[in-house]
């Protein structure tokens, strides 16, 4: 029997599996031979840079991961940019979980910061110190913005955190600035009940699918600045100087954007091609 | 020996990895249930450990400290367990009312400001400024804002000038909608490169990675084929 739709019907109606295989093989070849294709930087990283770099030595930063562990893996790159920046400013950090799985994340990430903390004399307990999971929901998030030391007696190993630089801190308002890494979770519970509250700035870091409602946030000026996905970790990375894992994975997000936009181009071409044969289509009873 | 134990951690989370992903060949195997049932069961382990810490930390800690009003957040809480019971259930319906309640009161006292008050604040603005381009993004927004909002006119006729304007609103939100498909196509391809970029860095993982990818695959074929997949998997 005759291919009745032939080239446009296997292009409308080809296996879906090819476009997983296809991603995976566009995705895992630059990343082992990377090619190293420029990137540009836009005005919203140059506007996140130039906020953190407001931030003095001693200043308190509450460094809040609203993430899980995959989330963490679209934010490492402006996680590990961040954090490089307030280590070499000497910012004082109290870190904060929004999830469970935010408790795999700190030996990940102090293992990636090694160099700095080491060249910083960076160390636990007195330039920063793990609060842990803290934002199980909005009634907790609003009872620690009014008062941190009744709701957070000890750091995330059971350790008092009195007699530490935290005893500057007695409500939201008394941190410098709040850098939250988000895929959503407590972070709007923190813009209503510190941001609101004490006009704390806040800088956010979220991933992909949360950037067009952090948008209109900015815009309200309910964070003061936005770092965008992996593209505006690398970014940060290029403007710091620290080529990291945002740098290297911005080949495979290239080559990842141009295959989506080939398969959107190939499944149109098919389907106008294919639909144009309606009575083909009728016949094989493929929709 | 905790190098080992790191090295091996490692390559069974690699191997684990591409379990989950045959999940994309659309046919069951018992590899990916067996992936999926090791991640519901760890999961669920860490979530009582850290809930249970997150329960010590402010609940007895506080009362330690003298906070005593805390003994009714313990109260309520076992209060709550008795849901699963078939006769007490009821029981459970006091500290869900006070949660509920609760939740509702902190999330309206400041919801009105954040998504509202001050969104329509950024909207209301003066078109005009010494910036070109920024002159631009707000006639843009503020076109956009009123065409969109004439096309939710549901209780009148859109007719005459209304008419043209929510179709123009209507055309705005249909490339509103493809810049947030855009953004989460940009999104879900960088959960996926960031986790690729972690099982190629540093680079003794990477034929890890491609062995376990080349062994899943070809065991989702087989699994397949021979119609194992669907004796094996589980539910």
């Amino acid at each position: 029997m005759a291919d009745e739709g032939g080239i446009y019907k296997r292009m409308a109606t080809y296996d879906k599996r090819w476009v997983y295989v296809a991603l995976f093989i566009v995705v895992l070849g630059p990343l082992i031979n990377p090619i190293g294709m420029p990137i540009g930087i836009s005005a919203q990283t140059r506007h996140y840079k130039a906020e953190l770099d407001t931030l003095q030595e001693g200043d308190i930063v509450f460094s809040t991961w609203n993430m899980e562990f995959s989330g963490y893996m679209e934010l490492k790159p402006g996680v590990l940019a961040t954090h490089k920046m307030f280590i070499e400013k000497g910012v004082k950090l109290c870190i904060a979980f929004g999830h469970f799985e935010g408790v795999a994340l700190p030996p990940e990430i102090f293992k990636q910061l090694k160099k700095w903390t080491d060249d910083y004399d960076y160390t636990e307990g007195e330039d920063y110190i793990i609060i842990g999971y803290v934002f199980p929901n909005e009634a907790a998030v609003a009872a620690l913005a009014g008062d941190f030391h009744a709701n957070v007696r000890v750091d995330w190993r059971g350790e008092s955190i009195e007699g530490t630089f935290l005893d500057e801190i007695q409500n939201g308002g008394d941190f410098a600035m709040i850098s939250d890494y988000t895929t959503g979770l407590a972070t709007t519970n923190i813009i209503r009940h510190i941001v609101l509250e004490y006009d704390t700035p806040m800088v956010v870091n979220s991933i992909g699918v949360s950037v067009p409602g952090h948008l209109a946030n900015l815009d309200a000026g309910l964070i003061t600045a936005l770092l965008a996905s992996t593209r505006g970790g690398a970014e940060l990375e290029f403007l710091i100087g620290s080529p990291g894992p945002g740098l290297k994975s911005m080949d495979a997000f290239t080559f990842g954007h141009y295959s989506l936009i080939i398969f959107i181009i190939i499944g149109n071409i098919g389907h106008y091609g294919w639909t144009r044969r309606s009575g083909a289509r009728d016949r094989t009873g493929i929709r | 020996m905790n190098e080992f134990l790191e090295f091996a951690a490692v390559v069974m989370g690699i191997f684990i990895s591409f379990c989950m992903y045959t999940t994309l060949y659309g046919k069951p195997n018992p590899l990916r249930s067996w992936a999926e049932f090791s991640y519901l069961g760890a999961g669920t382990g860490v979530s009582v450990v850290i809930g249970l810490t997150y329960i010590w930390n402010t609940a007895i800690l506080g009362m330690q400290a003298g906070d005593w009003i805390l003994i009714f957040s313990i109260l309520f809480g076992l209060m709550m367990l008795f849901r699963v019971h078939p006769t007490y259930g009821y029981i459970s319906r006091l500290p869900l009312a006070f949660t509920v309640g609760t939740g509702l009161a902190l999330s309206l006292r400041t919801q009105i400001f954040t998504a509202f008050i001050r969104q329509i604040n950024a909207t209301i603005v003066k078109l005009w400024t010494n910036v070109p381009l920024e002159f631009v993004y707000r006639v843009t927004i503020a076109v956009s804002v009123i065409t969109i909002l004439t096309f939710f006119l549901y209780t009148m006729e859109l007719s005459g000038p209304l008419f043209w304007t929510s179709r123009v609103g209507e055309y705005l939100m249909y490339i509103g909608f493809g810049a947030i498909f855009a953004q989460t196509f940009m999104g879900r391809l960088g959960l996926f490169v960031g986790y690729m970029e972690s099982l190629t860095t540093p680079t003794w993982k990477t034929p890890y990675t491609l062995a376990s990818a080349l062994i899943c695959l070809i065991a989702a074929i087989l699994f397949d084929r021979t119609g194992l997949g669907e004796k094996l998997s589980a539910g």
